[in-house]
């Protein structure tokens, strides 16, 4: 693999990055969302990353390895309840449940999946900048 | 006839060096991509020492099996680098050892060792082109 094999490996976190930051901003958007097709409240979802080996031979057989979505799992936290005996979602005694999602957890994550897809970013221009410099050499 | 010294040391150890570089730019990159995988461990690529032995010890033993380390004079060629892996120690989180900020200077460290090295073969290439043109 030549130095495309290390775009290839941080398109695959970019790729990762994204379905993380699509994963946050459903939950966002969902916050106070109580009625979903699965019946009650919408459940926050997490993403979970697993390493993927990318095809490298030799010594960096095991040390270079990308990254893919392993699943998006919803998170087995229960409903948040709050008593609100007007809404129509209310059961006998007024509680509504309301999606299980902290907007601060959400807020964390979404900075942290954007501060990493630019990390990723700069290592892509880092490789490109490689790649030029060595088209340079012998002019 | 005696080879062209120019071409034989220098250039061959500049090839290398760039090799290297890319081996480890893949390194780096596979740390950074992996920096929210649960459980993921760093590795690191070392090549510097063995590139040095490799140069600056002219011993005439002959390694005798693929698997022996070369021992100097024109083993430059043979220099692979090292992995080294370094697991998470802190026993907090996810058991994910990656340190985005190191991984982002080693980034640039190697990226300025590339470029330093492909404008010296450069010079050196444009000293041939001097001499097979004026000399």
């Amino acid at each position: 693999m030549d130095i495309f094999g290390s775009m290839k490996i941080s398109s695959s976190a970019l790729a990762a990055q994204r379905s993380r930051l699509n994963v946050v901003s459903s939950n966002l958007a969902n916050a106070e969302t109580t009625r979903t097709p699965e019946g009650g409240p919408y459940r926050k979802r997490d993403v979970i990353f697993r390493s993927a080996p990318m095809g490298f031979d030799g010594v960096l057989e095991q040390a270079v390895q990308g990254v893919e979505v392993a699943e998006i799992r919803t998170n087995p936290s229960p409903p948040k309840l709050v008593h609100d005996p007007s809404h129509p979602d209310a059961d006998a005694q007024g509680n509504v449940a309301l999606p299980n999602i902290n907007l601060l957890e959400e807020m964390v994550d979404l900075t942290s999946a954007s501060r990493s897809y630019d990390a990723n970013v700069t290592v892509i221009k880092s490789a490109k900048r490689m790649a030029l410099k060595a088209l340079e050499i012998g002019k | 006839m005696k080879e062209i010294a120019m071409f034989n040391s220098t250039v061959g150890l500049l090839k290398k060096v760039l090799d290297l570089r890319v081996k480890n730019q893949q390194v780096i990159a596979s740390n950074i991509a992996n920096a929210d995988t649960p459980g993921y461990t760093p590795a690191r690529l070392d090549f510097e020492k063995d590139l040095q032995r490799a140069l600056g010890d002219p011993s005439p033993v002959r390694n005798g099996h693929p698997n022996h380390f070369p021992l100097g004079g024109g083993g430059v060629d043979k220099v692979e680098g090292r992995v080294i892996r370094s697991p998470d120690t802190s026993g907090i989180g996810d058991r994910n050892g990656v340190q985005v900020d190191q991984e982002m200077i080693a980034l640039a460290e190697n990226q300025i060792m590339y470029e330093s090295a492909t404008q010296m073969l450069g010079k050196k290439l444009g000293l041939l082109k001097y001499v097979i043109q004026n000399g």
